[in-house]
């Protein structure tokens, strides 16, 4: 089975370089028949590579401990829901799975563009299928995970079969492990595309909108799987790490957040270049550093060239990489100097108070976010470099350069959708802006006469609901306006609305998602820690709440061996809830975790954990959090996705076009066969 | 014998990735057809600028534009509006300087058959000889610059 998955992975090497040759030749000789066997090249990477997966799949679930990779991040008892995990729970796995979503996402381009774009698919294909080269390249050559176990002997190599494996990381073993990295990776693989399609924009001269219409739902797809992916995860880290918080400023997150924030951007400049041929430049670096960003992420992630919580073991691909990265700045960056030209934008800007300058603002403090982020996740490497000692920046660093740029954001999601394209007055300003300053100001004094003090949470809550108002006044002014004008009633007019223009509308929601985030941020504020060590009986006071603990369990699965605890929470004197936090014991990785104990109500989630037992005592030390506000970042992700989804749906106007350009499409060929 | 199963896919997919490459006839040669043609990429344009017209009016009726800024910003669409309508319609007949130097032709056309004839005409018989020449055609007689009337 290991040189079964090999000869996949080699072959669909060689198809992915047949793919990168066609792609190019068929491209520069404007070639029907070359790009054909370019996009049959790309769908054929997808077989050989699927074939890869099937195989390591089933040495996981024979456990065929012969090969390394399953002999060390598998092991017998691991539940079979787990084993599927097992894929991404290593290097050389995950490697394989990112080839395999990459080769998924250029089949999918290749079959939805049949008979669309044909003048951008050659290259488009020909630049995808040179991140599946690498990508396959470097899981066939330096991290292969069909790979025997052997022991070397006086004999020279001698193949061995251990019993068991080591076993899946314990903290990998948590539901939402089994789709938090299914989608981050969904979301970084899917930033290839976009990229693709803009260097082939470049590479064919057509450099109008069409790619960016093109390029837009292949942003907006991986960009909602790396927001839902980012939240996941900071719900796996919240759930299962057992220090109460969800967000770090680790490198590894850094490195997902990056590339978000920049497709971010990305998802709001290319309006201006469609409503205004403006910002050509920017929109097509934007893309490259988008996808640069998201290689970066895999980078730090996988090599482990900077200390992360994530704990991957420090690796030999890190090299391979760095070359990798400094080929795609290169090539990208001379494309675009040398397509300079046609770059030039149609219009220029015409008010600082409008739409164009509110995205514009956007982008600005979108991209500093970006690098202040980069800068501090890699600072570690050049103070290593530089002063030959390693400088950590913390938290501390993170928070006080990304809370203000956070706020700013919030307040410009307001605001943008509130300006007129080209310019608006400062009459239109305050018919827009009255209302909803007027609601956000009442808010912002309930919460200080409420006992608010620290500023940022105030911000936070203040501008969510001046953003609440101006996104709600959005959708209630338009509802009204149809409703007058088309005499339907108020919720048909609101769906027709939107269904109008699902972009916009879908937008608005998402904006509503991140508003929701920001409260549940602004919680941050108020969280009450207690530690204490605690037997059946004794009792622990931790802001409003009172833990006691009744009863504590020990017990034995084939898997891992566990110890809990039952503690009733008091609320007012009244019993708020019961609670049963669990630390467990994985045996074949022989490492221990916490099973984190969470009651959660919109107000505030009670966070309990069995950090362990005191070593003198016996006693369970018990650690309490109240976290307040915190369901309402999982809630904000939701209604994000939501409104990612109906941005998705194709608005009336754009099947309209649509219709228009198939037709356009069916004259030129006809025109063509005569 | 599990093994032969990825050579044997291979070998398949290398083939039907080859296939295109070999077939003749139309297919052969064709090239790939264009994305976006000219005329296309206009009338694309111009449509936009009626959706943001549409969106313009409909922010107006839900009073999120005063009126002057309205006014001004809806003379501004309509401009843009009509100008990619004028460029649509060039490229119907032709650009603007495409019509210019036909229309140069033409007048310096007209110009010299109208030269040639005067020039031409025979000053003794008055035969119109069609094609430049000397000595008339019908008399003989020499033709100078002097004689054309």
């Amino acid at each position: 089975m290991n040189q079964f998955g090999s000869v996949g992975l080699i072959a669909a090497l060689a198809f992915a370089a047949y793919g990168v040759v066609a792609g190019v030749v068929g491209g520069k000789f404007r070639s029907l028949k070359i790009t054909r066997s370019a996009e049959r090249a790309a769908l054929s990477f997808l077989v050989m590579i699927t074939l890869s997966v099937i195989a390591l799949e089933y040495l996981i679930y024979t456990n065929d401990f012969h090969n390394a990779y399953v002999a060390t991040h598998s092991n017998r008892d691991l539940s079979v829901y787990y084993k599927f995990a097992v894929m991404w729970g290593g290097q050389e796995g995950s490697l394989l799975f990112w080839t395999w979503l990459l080769s998924i996402y250029v089949a999918l381009v290749v079959l939805l563009n049949r008979r669309k774009n044909r003048q951008l698919m050659p290259y488009a294909i020909a630049f995808a299928m040179g991140v599946g080269v690498f990508f396959s390249a470097l899981t066939f050559f330096v991290a292969n995970p069909f790979q025997g176990l052997s022991l070397s002997s006086a004999s020279g190599m001698a193949p061995f079969f251990p019993p068991d494996g080591n076993g899946l990381s314990p903290s990998l073993q948590y539901p939402s492990m089994l789709i938090h990295p299914v989608m981050l990776y969904l979301g970084l693989v899917g930033m290839t595309i976009p990229f693709a399609f803009g260097m082939s924009a470049l590479a064919t001269r057509q450099l109008g909108d069409n790619w960016i219409r093109v390029t837009r739902r292949w942003m907006m797809v991986p960009w909602m799987f790396l927001g839902a992916g980012i939240l996941l995860g900071g719900h796996w880290a919240y759930n299962v790490l057992g220090w109460g918080g969800y967000w770090a400023w680790d490198p590894v997150e850094n490195a997902s957040l990056m590339p978000w924030l920049a497709g971010t951007a990305f998802l709001h400049s290319v309006m201006i270049q469609e409503k205004r041929g403006m910002l050509k430049v920017w929109n097509v670096s934007l893309v490259t550093l988008t996808f640069f960003l998201a290689v970066v992420g895999d980078f730090l992630t996988r090599t482990g060239i900077v200390q992360s919580v994530h704990a991957f073991a420090q690796s030999n691909i890190g090299p391979y990489f760095a070359l990798f990265l400094g080929i795609v700045a290169v090539v990208s960056i001379s494309l675009i100097l040398l397509r300079l030209d046609f770059l030039k934008s149609e219009n220029r800007l015409d008010s600082v108070t409008s739409r164009e300058s509110g995205f514009l603002f956007n982008n600005w403090i979108l991209l500093a976010l970006v690098f202040a982020v980069l800068w501090g996740t890699v600072f570690p490497i050049i103070s290593k470099a530089v002063e030959s000692r390693t400088v950590t920046v913390g938290p501390p660093f993170f928070d006080k350069v990304a809370v203000p740029m956070g706020l700013m954001l919030l307040l410009l999601t307001g605001v943008g959708p509130l300006l007129a394209w080209r310019k608006t007055s400062f009459e239109s300003l305050k018919r827009n802006f009255a209302i909803p300053l007027a609601i956000a100001g009442a808010i912002g004094i309930v919460l200080l006469l409420a006992g608010v003090r620290s500023l940022y949470s105030w911000m936070s809550l203040f501008l969510g609901a001046f953003v609440a108002a101006c996104v709600l006044g959005e959708f209630y002014k338009g509802a009204r306006t149809r409703q007058r004008s088309v005499g339907e009633g108020f919720f048909p007019a609101l769906y027709n609305l939107s269904a109008r223009n699902t972009r916009r509308y879908g937008g608005y929601v998402v904006h509503l998602g991140i508003v929701l985030i920001f409260v549940g941020f602004a919680g941050l504020a108020f969280k009450v820690h207690a530690k204490s060590v605690m037997e059946p009986g004794d009792l622990m006071q931790a802001g409003d709440y009172l833990f006691r603990c009744d009863t504590m369990n020990a017990g034995d699965t084939p898997n891992y061996t566990y110890v809990d605890a039952a503690l009733a929470v008091v609320k007012d004197g009244k019993a708020f809830a019961e609670v049963k936090p669990e630390r467990r014991f994985y045996k074949a990785s022989q490492q221990p975790i916490s099973h984190v104990a969470i009651h959660r109500t919109l107000a505030s989630d009670v966070y309990v954990v069995l950090a362990g037992r005191d070593p003198g005592t016996g006693k369970a030390v018990i650690e309490v959090f109240i976290n307040p506000l915190v369901v309402w970042v999982w809630i904000g992700g939701i209604v994000m996705v939501l409104g990612t989804l109906i941005a998705l749906v194709p608005s009336r106007v754009e099947r309209e076009m649509a219709q228009m350009r198939q037709a356009q499409a069916e004259a030129l060929e006809e025109r063509n066969a005569l | 014998m599990i093994l032969a199963l990825p050579f044997i896919v291979a070998i398949g997919l290398a083939a039907l990735v080859i296939y295109p490459m070999l077939s003749a006839g139309d297919e052969a040669s064709a090239s790939l057809p264009v994305d976006v043609t000219p005329a296309a990429d206009l009338k694309r344009r111009r449509m936009v600028v009626y959706e943001n017209l549409r969106d313009l009016d409909f922010e107006y009726q839900a009073k999120k534009i005063a009126p002057k800024d309205y006014e001004s910003l809806r003379e501004t669409y309509k401009a843009e509006a009509a100008r990619l309508m004028v460029a649509s319609q060039e490229l119907d007949h032709g650009t603007a300087e495409d019509r210019f130097i036909e229309r140069e032709v033409a007048a310096r056309r007209a110009a010299l058959r109208s030269k040639v004839e005067k020039q031409y005409v025979c000053g003794k018989c008055g035969f119109e000889n069609p094609v430049p020449v000397k000595f008339c055609g019908e008399c003989g007689s020499p033709l100078s610059k002097g004689n054309d009337k």
